[in-house]
C-alpha cells in the first residue's frame, strides 16, 4: 500500500492513459468487458485519489520526479535546479482531483445507457478516458509545459466528444468552435511559457516562483495566461463559445467540460497566488478577477433566464455560478499582500470560492445529466415542446429539485453553504459584491423555476404518453451526484475542515509549494 | 461539532433547518388532514370555474417557457438588446474579444506597475 501511494500520482494519470488506448481493442471483443473495464479504472483511480488526500491531509504536499532514482529527488545531483517533470500535489490540487474523480465516475456510468444507441463508442471511450487523463494531469503537475500538454490532450478530447454525436449539425460546429478557441488559448499559454522559460530558464512552477521579478515580459506572460485560462473556463466576456459547445455535447460529456473549466480556473489560481505570489500586484489583478466574476454572474443569469434550450440555459447558469468562485477568490488575491485582511476575511473569502467550487461540481453535473436526461426521453432540448414529465420521470424530477435548489443557494441544500462564506466575506471588501451575489441567486432560482414548471409541470402532454423514465445506469449517476450534495449539506463543517481550508492555505502559503521542490535537495 | 460550519462571523448549522423543515411539513400535512372530504368527484363541485367561461383541455393549459416572465423581459427588452449583440455565433469575433481582453488586461498590468 506504501508504494501504491508513493506512485499514486503518477498512476492516476498514467492509468486512465493506457486503458484509453486498450479500450478500443477489449471494445471488439465486448461491449460489456469494455465497459465494465471503463467503470472499474474511473472506480479504481477514485480510490487512488482518496488514497493520496488522506496521505497528503497527514504527511503534508506530495511530491513525484520521474525519472529520479527517488521520487522526492527533485534536484538531480549536480543541478542547481529542478529539470525533471514533477507532480505536486497539494491542498488545492487534490481537491481538484477528488472533484475530478467522481465527475468522470458518475459521467461514465450516465453515457452506459446515454450513449447506447449511438454509433463509435469505442472512440468515445477512448476520448473519455484521454480527457480524464488530461484533466488530471494539469491538476497535479508542477511543470508549466506539461501543463500545456495536458490542456492540449483535455481540449482535443472534449472537442472530439462534444461533436460525437455526428447526426445532429450543431454537434460539429459545437466541437469546431470548442477546438479553435481551446488552440488559441493552449498557443497564449505556450507563448507565456517561453516568454518565461527566455528569461529564467525554468519551467518547474515552484522552482520559477522562487526567482520570477515581475518584470515588463513577465507582466505580459500573467496577462496571456490569465485570459487564456478566463476564456478556457468561460468567463463573461469571452463566454461566447461556451454554450455553443456545452449545449451540444452529450449530457454526460458537458458535465465534465464543466470541470475542465475549473482546472483552467485551478491554473489561473495557481498562476497569480503560487507562481506570481506576493510578486505580482495583488490588488490590480485581484479586481480583474472580481470584474469578470461579477460580470459572469450577471450577465450569465440573465441570458439563462431568457433561454429556450434547456442545455443552454444550463449552459449559461453554469458560466453565472462560475462567477461567485471568481468574486471569492478575487477578493482574497486583492488582500493576499494584506496579512491582517487576509486573516480578518481573505482567507474566508478564499475559502468560500474553492467551497464553491466543489458544491458546483456536485450540482451543475447533475443538473447537466436531467437535461441530458429530458432529452433522451423527448428527443428535444427545446423547453417550449415540453411540459408533464414529473408524471412519467419521478426520478428525474426529485434529482432537478435537488440541484435547483442546491444552486439556487436556497438553505439547507449546499449551495447555500458556500454562498453564505462568500457572502459574509466579499462584503467586508465591498457591499456591491454581496448584494450583486444576492440579486443573481434569486434570479437563478427564478429562472429554475419557470424551467421546471415548463418541463415537469402541467398536464400529461399526448406527444409524451409513451414517455418512461430513463435507464437504471442514468439514474445511479445521477444519484451519486446527489448524494455528494447531500453529505456536504449534512456536514459543511467536515468539509471546510478536512478540503477546503487546507486548500485555500495551499493557495495562499506560496512558500510552502515552493520548498516542496527546492527545499528537497539531497 | 461536524454539523456547524462557522462562516467567521456567524455559524451555520443545516440541521436546524431540516427540524425547523420538519416541523413545516408535519403541520402543513395536519392542515390538509382536516380539509374538506366530502365533496363530490367527477361533478361541478371539483371543476375549475373561469367566469362561466368554457375551460381548456388540461393539455392546453400548460403554460409554455414563452410565456413566462413577460414583463420581466418587456421591462429589461434595452438591457436584452444590448446584452445579445455580442453573441454573434461568429468564431472569428469570440477571438477578437480574447484579442482585446488579453489587450486591455495586459495595458492595465503594465500601467498599474509603474
Amino acid at each position: 500500500m506504501a508504494a501504491l501511494i508513493t506512485h499514486s500520482s503518477i498512476l492516476i494519470i498514467a492509468i486512465p492513459l493506457v486503458t484509453a488506448f486498450l479500450t478500443p481493442l477489449i471494445g471488439m471483443a465486448s461491449k460489456k468487458a469494455r465497459n465494465a473495464l471503463v467503470i472499474a479504472i474511473l472506480t479504481f483511480v477514485a480510490f487512488l485519489v482518496f488514497a493520496l488526500a488522506r496521505d497528503i491531509s497527514i504527511n503534508g504536499i506530495h511530491i513525484y520526479t520521474l525519472g529520479a532514482t527517488s521520487p522526492d529527488l527533485t534536484i538531480p545531483t549536480g543541478f542547481m535546479v529542478p529539470v525533471r517533470i514533477i507532480l505536486e500535489v497539494d491542498g488545492m490540487s487534490i481537491l481538484m482531483g477528488i472533484i475530478w474523480s467522481i465527475v468522470t465516475l458518475a459521467a461514465a456510468i450516465f453515457s452506459l445507457s446515454h450513449i447506447a444507441s449511438e454509433t463509435g463508442q469505442n472512440r468515445f471511450y477512448t476520448l473519455l478516458l484521454l480527457m480524464v487523463a488530461g484533466g488530471f494531469g494539469m491538476m497535479f503537475t508542477s511543470d508549466l509545459f506539461n501543463l500545456f500538454v495536458f490542456l492540449e490532450i483535455a481540449s482535443i478530447s472534449g472537442a472530439a466528444l462534444i461533436a460525437f454525436r455526428t447526426k445532429f449539425a450543431d454537434t460539429q460546429e459545437g466541437g469546431f468552435k470548442y477546438i479553435v478557441v481551446s488552440a488559441i488559448a493552449s498557443l497564449m499559454v505556450l507563448f507565456a511559457i517561453g516568454l518565461l522559460y527566455a528569461q529564467y530558464n525554468l519551467l518547474n512552477i515552484g522552482a520559477l516562483a522562487q526567482v520570477i521579478q515581475y518584470t515588463t515580459p513577465d507582466k505580459i506572460a500573467l496577462a496571456l495566461l490569465l485570459i487564456a485560462f478566463t476564456m478556457k473556463a468561460g468567463m463573461v466576456p469571452l463566454h461566447l463559445w461556451f454554450p455553443d459547445a456545452y449545449s451540444v455535447a452529450p449530457a454526460s460529456i458537458t458535465g465534465m467540460l464543466v470541470i475542465t473549466s475549473h482546472a483552467c480556473m485551478y491554473a489561473a489560481f495557481r498562476v497569480c497566488f503560487t507562481l506570481y505570489g506576493g510578486m505580482l500586484d495583488a490588488p490590480v489583478v485581484g479586481w480583474i478577477l472580481i470584474v469578470f466574476g461579477l460580470l459572469s454572474m450577471f450577465v450569465g443569469v440573465t441570458m439563462a433566464v431568457f433561454q429556450k434550450d434547456v442545455m443552454r440555459f444550463m449552459s449559461y447558469h453554469a458560466i453565472s455560478q462560475l462567477g461567485y468562485m471568481w468574486v471569492g477568490v478575487g477578493v482574497g488575491l486583492a488582500v493576499l499582500g494584506n496579512p491582517e485582511l487576509v486573516a480578518t476575511y481573505g482567507r474566508d473569502a478564499i475559502s468560500g470560492g474553492v467551497f464553491h467550487i466543489l458544491n458546483h461540481a456536485m450540482y451543475k453535473p447533475l443538473l447537466f445529466f436531467t437535461g441530458g436526461a429530458l432529452f433522451h426521453c423527448t428527443g428535444t432540448r427545446d423547453l417550449t415542446k415540453m411540459g408533464g414529465l414529473a408524471h412519467k420521470m419521478k426520478w428525474t424530477t426529485i434529482l432537478y429539485i435537488i440541484g435547483t435548489l442546491s444552486i439556487s443557494g436556497i438553505p439547507p441544500l449546499n449551495g447555500f453553504s458556500s454562498k453564505i462564506l462568500i457572502y459574509e466575506s466579499v462584503y467586508q471588501f465591498h457591499p456591491i459584491l454581496t448584494i450583486t451575489g444576492i440579486i443573481v441567486s434569486i434570479l437563478t432560482l427564478a429562472s429554475f423555476t419557470k424551467a421546471f414548471h415548463s418541463a415537469f409541470m402541467g398536464a400529461e402532454l399526448s406527444e409524451y404518453k409513451k414517455v418512461k423514465e430513463v435507464p437504471r445506469s442514468m439514474i445511479i449517476a445521477m444519484v451519486i451526484l446527489a448524494a455528494g450534495i447531500v453529505f456536504i449539506t449534512l456536514f459543511p463543517s467536515l468539509i471546510v475542515n478536512w478540503t477546503i481550508h487546507p486548500a485555500a492555505d495551499a493557495l495562499i502559503d506560496q512558500s510552502a509549494y515552493i520548498n516542496a521542490v527546492t527545499g528537497a535537495i539531497p | 461539532m461536524t454539523f456547524i460550519l462557522e462562516s467567521g462571523y456567524a455559524f451555520w448549522n443545516p440541521l436546524i433547518w431540516i427540524i425547523v423543515f420538519i416541523v413545516v411539513m408535519v403541520v402543513v400535512y395536519f392542515f390538509r388532514r382536516r380539509g374538506q372530504k366530502k365533496y363530490k368527484k367527477d361533478t361541478a363541485q371539483a371543476r375549475i370555474f373561469l367566469c362561466g367561461e368554457e375551460v381548456p383541455e388540461a393539455e392546453q393549459r400548460h403554460i409554455r417557457v414563452g410565456n413566462i416572465y413577460w414583463g420581466f423581459f418587456e421591462t429589461l427588452k434595452e438591457y436584452y438588446n444590448q446584452v445579445l449583440r455580442p453573441h454573434t455565433g461568429i468564431i472569428n469575433d469570440y477571438v477578437l474579444w480574447f484579442v482585446a481582453a488579453t489587450a486591455i488586461s495586459a495595458i492595465v498590468l503594465l500601467i498599474a506597475g509603474l
